[in-house]
């Protein structure tokens, strides 16, 4: 997620559209909107790509409106329980929903980018907990399974459980894959026993 | 990176097995040897029946070719460990351990069962106080800050089994918080 040009995260994060106003005619760009427009007119509102937004927006060729991912809806509904809400909707599947977030912040001024900051700290904090927990959960059901030679049929867990784990944006991914690997190898160990290895 | 994933964050626990095996335990030997130098240092003389320093890693060698008795460390036996559970069960912080004393309780017990008075009730006995010690570190995740995280007498292990997401976690609180590291100009 970070700033560093060979970081795939900050690419993937990028790669959201976001709708501009732009403030100036420009010839010859209709293609970006996709439509059979050869120009771009003053005041056309246009989804570019936020690698794209950056410029004109620095640039002064268009203003940009706060994209639906983080919508007031999207804001009082996470607010209200941050583990109800489906990142990964917002984002499209394995997009990076804090990723983008946090762009937006950097493109925000000082009240809006505190306050963008806010929602996002709010609801990472939110949902870690149960992130973590489910993963740990997952990596014991995984090790028992394993060892008894029984293949993964035990799975799912309640439904709600389920919608979360499927509502996890990019980021959240690959803590849970983190706690389930490290959470696994440790579990192993404390299991296995010893006396075949060192005889 | 070549390495998976996993392995890039933390050592595996089967390395802090290794690393602990290097402490020192006590043996009655059964067999004499003449001191000798290995790589990590000199140990012995081994003289039966008077006890002798050793690793752990020559202590379990001895003991599976039935040379020595393992003298049980003074932390790895009922009573204390029953003193520690209640410590952990009932006061909010961490309680002291021996920093190693999973492994070195792992390994001792794996391969000196019959050295111990009651191997059963120590094993229960460690799984209990893994057990609370866990919860009180996952009770540490929803205090996680993005510059510093206190969790005194944590142990080696738990230390590597939680490495990997709590260090991710408070990455991505850095990403998210606003000025928590000095504004970077992106344009």
């Amino acid at each position: 997620m970070e700033d560093d040009y060979y970081s795939i995260d900050s690419i993937l994060a990028e790669n959201q559209k976001i709708q501009c106003t732009f403030k100036v005619s420009v010839p010859d760009m209709g293609h970006l909107d996709g439509g059979n427009e050869r120009d771009i007119k003053a005041q056309s509102k246009v989804q570019v790509p936020l690698w794209m937004a950056y410029i004109l927006i620095y640039s002064d060729y268009a203003d940009f409106t706060i994209p639906t991912s983080f919508s007031a809806r999207v804001r009082s509904a996470l607010n209200a329980e941050p583990r109800s809400v489906r990142l990964s909707n917002l984002v499209g599947q394995g997009g990076m929903w804090y990723g983008f977030g946090r762009m937006i912040m950097h493109l925000l001024n000082d009240d809006a980018a505190k306050e963008m900051s806010d929602l996002l700290v709010k609801t990472f904090r939110g949902r870690l907990p149960e992130v973590i927990d489910q993963a740990q959960h997952f990596a014991s059901i995984h090790a028992s399974t394993a060892d008894s030679g029984v293949g993964g049929g035990a799975l799912g867990g309640d439904h709600a459980a389920m919608a979360f784990r499927e509502g996890l944006d990019g980021t959240e991914r690959e803590l849970f894959a983190l706690t389930q690997a490290s959470t696994r190898s440790t579990k192993r160990w404390y299991e296995a026993s010893d006396r075949g290895r060192r005889s | 990176m070549a390495l998976p994933a996993p392995l890039r964050a933390s050592v595996t626990p089967t390395e802090l097995e290794l690393i602990a095996s290097e402490q020192l335990v006590e043996i009655v030997p059964l067999v004499a040897m003449e001191r000798t130098a290995f790589i990590s240092g000199a140990y012995g003389p081994l003289r039966p029946p008077s006890k002798c320093k050793v690793p752990i890693w020559m202590a379990t060698n001895l003991k599976l070719k039935k040379k020595c008795r393992i003298v049980p460390p003074d932390w790895l036996n009922v009573e204390f460990l029953e003193e520690r559970l209640v410590q952990e069960t009932t006061g909010e912080s961490f309680s002291e351990m021996p920093f190693r004393f999973a492994e070195v309780a792992k390994v001792l017990i794996d391969t000196a069962p019959d050295d111990f008075p009651n191997p059963d009730k120590i094993r229960s006995l460690l799984k209990d106080i893994r057990e609370a010690r866990q919860a009180k570190s996952r009770e540490g995740l929803s205090k996680l800050d993005h510059s510093e995280l206190s969790l005194p007498n944590l142990c080696s292990m738990e230390i590597n089994e939680i490495r990997p997401f709590f260090i991710r976690a408070m990455g991505v609180l850095i990403d998210i918080i606003k000025d928590a590291q000095p504004q970077q100009d992106i344009a």
